[in-house]
């Protein structure tokens, strides 16, 4: 174990040492993974707090069911007991068209005579919250109502929370597919670098492999190489991120001040970070094994 | 030891570079393999030292057929083998104790064990107090004496050493293989390529490669 350990240790102090050696190039590596990777992950920020805010909208399918405005109080009785026995059936208000009259009344401060309304033009309505989010089932439980006699109209309210939410979900398939190709655009790079590296490093491969070396042994350096680059990567993605945080959220502190309400952006969680570096590294690891094992396949090609 | 049974080596689009070699080598000899540029000395030590395989026939190393060696196994082959050669092939960009260490990293040595072998290998062919320096500041006497300790360092059976002395003076050469000769009364089996035999009181075999075909010369005293 200790000696697998030492293995490892003595790949990664080599690896360190091929990045010291071009430090220039380590550089613009860092930054070349840094900026691609900040593309997705900004645009994964930006979704995950406009999700943050839809999901603080208290959502649940309302629906407003107006009656007809002659209906018996009996139908109105045989309805509400329809209602309540109905499982997708969460919450029954039911506002008699007197009552809501009389709050419009309040509300708007008008009399009826004054204002040249003789009649009350409110339905009775039953303001209804359901159990469920699934469309299919809240049609097919508003087609069934419009069935019912003494139903005069039927409105779905907060549906536009919904549909916020899925136009949110669909961006961040989008981000998804494009931070995929991003990362492929990466490990393309960084093969391409890491192969020009195996170049240089040819006559410690022909000689190491014509000691005995296998080619784990051999391509370990070039894999800790690319781990490194993709942490240091990782690094800079999450510091321009900052950055970017920072600078949007002082702005957004001055725009509050005057427009009111919370625009300001939250940060990714430390398990995100970790995870955007974990994701970096891999590109990284995966880009230099790629590099290193068709730089050794190529050598056994020439013996 | 090793044994070849009618080994031919073709490489593509190539005549044969070796025709129906056969031969054996003892433990503990001293051989030189011997010829003109281009017979084919070279190829015959890759044979042996399993960094390439035959075309046809069959070589035996240790009891062990080489041709069935399958490919992962080739690396733990050829650390039985200290290589040594013409160029070096030394690293130019780590010191003389990191050139030399290279083996023992390679080998899975035991890490506390490796400075003193490190250091053991530099003593033996006079360079320890250069063990800080870069190989390109070492003359070439040097540089080839570096390529021995790192050969010797993990200690292999079989020392191969292809023309090491072909670059070098006379004063260098026999140092060189004085060192050599040192190894193979300690039991080492050393086999040296070169054009021609050095002037040696020691005890060898001659195996003479004249375009691709062996001329086995009688053991000589």
């Amino acid at each position: 174990m200790f000696r697998f350990l030492h293995n490892h240790y003595h790949a990664l102090i080599q690896g360190l040492i091929r990045i010291r050696a071009n430090w220039i190039g380590s550089v613009m590596m860092f930054l070349v993974i840094g900026i691609t990777l900040s593309l997705p992950t900004t645009g994964f920020l930006l979704i995950q707090n406009a999700s943050q805010i839809s999901n603080k909208i208290q959502y649940e399918a309302e629906l407003s069911i107006f009656l007809d405005k002659e209906i018996k109080a009996e139908q109105v009785d045989f309805l509400h007991s329809a209602l309540k026995k109905n499982s997708l059936v969460k919450k029954i208000h039911f506002e008699p068209k007197l009552v809501a009259w009389e709050k419009l009344q309040a509300q708007l401060n008008l009399s009826s005579i004054e204002d040249g309304v003789s009649k009350n033009p409110l339905p009775d309505a039953f303001f209804i919250s359901l159990n469920t989010l699934e469309t299919k089932k809240i049609d097919s439980f508003v087609s069934d109502l419009k069935a019912l006699e003494g139903i005069e109209e039927i409105v779905l309210d907060g549906g536009w929370v919904k549909k916020l939410r899925s136009i949110l979900y669909l961006i961040k398939i989008g981000i998804v597919i494009l931070g995929c190709l991003l990362i492929t655009v990466l490990v393309v790079v960084i093969t391409n670098t890491v192969r020009l590296q195996t170049l240089t490093y040819q006559n410690e491969i022909e000689v190491s492999r014509l000691i005995g070396a296998t080619n784990a042994f051999i391509q370990r350096p070039f894999e800790y190489t690319g781990l490194i680059y993709g942490l240091g990567g990782g690094l800079v993605t999450l510091g321009i991120l900052k950055i970017i945080l920072v600078s949007f959220n002082l702005v957004a502190d001055r725009v509050e001040n005057l427009i009111g309400g919370n625009i300001t952006l939250n940060t990714f969680s430390v398990e995100q970070s970790i995870f955007i570096i974990i994701i970096a590294m891999f590109a990284g690891w995966i880009a230099s094994y790629i590099a290193a094992k068709q730089a050794i396949h190529k050598l056994e090609k020439n013996y | 030891m090793i044994k070849f049974t009618n080994v031919y080596k073709r490489y593509p689009g190539e005549m044969d570079v070796l025709q129906d070699i056969s031969l054996a080598i003892n433990a503990g000899e001293l051989v030189f393999v011997t010829g003109s540029s281009g017979a084919g000395k070279s190829t015959l030590l890759k044979l042996i030292s399993a960094v390439e395989k035959p075309t046809s026939g069959t070589i035996f190393f240790e009891n062990q057929n080489l041709s069935y060696l399958k490919k992962n196994e080739m690396p733990f082959l050829r650390r039985k083998f200290g290589m040594i050669f013409q160029d070096h092939k030394l690293l130019y960009d780590r010191t003389c104790f990191d050139n030399v260490l290279l083996p023992l990293a390679i080998n899975d040595s035991d890490p506390s064990d490796i400075g003193r072998r490190v250091r053991a290998a530099l003593n033996k062919v006079g360079l320890l107090e250069k063990e800080k320096l870069m190989p390109i500041t070492l003359s070439g006497g040097e540089q080839q004496r570096l390529a021995i300790a790192r050969a010797i360092v993990s200690r292999p059976s079989v020392l191969i050493a292809d023309e090491p002395t072909a670059n070098l003076d006379r004063g260098y050469a026999d140092e060189i293989m004085n060192i050599f000769y040192s190894f193979q009364q300690v039991g080492v089996t050393v086999i040296i390529s070169s054009h021609e035999i050095p002037p040696t009181k020691m005890k060898y075999k001659e195996l003479h490669i004249s375009k691709g075909s062996l001329n086995n010369v009688p053991l000589l005293t």
